[in-house]
């Protein structure tokens, strides 16, 4: 991702790079709240999920600052959807991390033709759907794989 | 009669490449025309059908796997609706209802399952690189999803 030419990354695909990044801030916060509630095992999946996410936004933010942009800064927090309050909801809040953060990668590839923000953009999607179905087995949720991962 | 006739229609079909011929050149790659160049998705439709139909004789081989394995065959028959209805659009056609090739000869094995699903997901991911901006989306979902199932089924 950080190897792209500039060449072929324009306006509306460093809007989708911003809004992509504004997603992996949302979700390490919601990660950093949500291990605060849950239980092994699922409080290490949680913290490995963060890290994924951590570089994430670390690669994104050095492809943005490449670009010329200056990377978009977390919130100090977010509203949840529902509390979080147990371990429950807290791996509910986890499934609406990854469920934005795919919309988010979707939303990039659909904003480029650069074939390294492609290849970027279907990797982390992919990611996001393998954690998010691992979160979605958690709480219950079917089919466990969305049909269409990122679609809005 | 006649000669006159063939030589009204030559003009016409001449008349109407030089109206159509420019933009699909430009959607072309070089050296090509739409007309030579299958529809990428086309190969991703049959892959759909296979592996829905491979998933299915799977549940019937074994029907203590269908809670694993009933959500994949759902998906790829879903998957396969979506894709055949874009090369449709595309082809400024209907969609067909399923008439291409289904399930591929071999076992209605949960591995051959879990490896046909794993190709299905990195064809969509190749295909992905390349189509334009108003596919990319369905297939890289496609992809996502195929490539979950075949960790999941690991």
């Amino acid at each position: 991702m950080t190897q792209t030419p500039t060449s072929t990354i324009d306006g509306p695909t460093t809007q989708a790079l911003q809004a992509t990044l504004g997603a992996e801030h949302a979700a390490l916060w919601c990660y950093s709240l949500a291990v605060a509630f849950l239980v092994e095992p699922q409080q290490s999946q949680a913290r490995r999920d963060a890290d994924v996410h951590r570089e994430l936004r670390g690669r994104i933010e050095q492809t943005l600052t490449q670009l010329g942009q200056r990377p978009v800064s977390a919130q100090p927090a977010y509203a949840t959807p529902q509390p979080v309050t147990d371990p429950a909801s807290a791996a509910r809040l986890a499934v609406v991390a990854e469920t934005d953060c795919q919309t988010s990668w979707r939303a990039l590839l659909e904003q480029t033709s650069d074939r390294g923000l492609r290849e970027a953009g279907l990797k982390a999607l992919t990611d996001a759907t393998g954690r998010g179905a691992r979160w979605r087995a958690v709480v219950g949720a079917t089919p466990v794989v969305p049909v269409f991962p990122g679609r809005p | 009669m006649a000669g006159q006739v063939g030589p009204r229609l030559t003009r016409r079909a001449l008349l109407a490449v030089v109206l159509l011929g420019p933009p699909l050149a430009a959607c072309a790659p070089a050296g090509t025309t739409q007309a030579q160049t299958p529809d990428p998705l086309v190969a991703l439709v049959d892959a759909a059908r296979a592996d829905a139909a491979l998933a299915a004789a799977v549940i019937a081989a074994t029907p203590d796997l269908a809670g694993r394995v009933a959500p994949l065959r759902d998906a790829r028959a879903e998957h396969a609706a979506a894709l055949d209805a874009e090369v449709a659009r595309q082809a400024g056609r209907s969609a067909t209802p399923a008439s291409r090739p289904t399930a591929a000869a071999g076992a209605a094995t949960l591995d051959a399952l879990r490896r046909s699903v794993a190709a299905s997901g990195e064809s969509a991911r190749q295909a992905a690189l390349g189509v334009d901006a108003r596919r990319v989306g369905l297939v890289a979902s496609v992809a996502a999803c195929c490539t979950t199932y075949a960790a999941l089924l690991g």
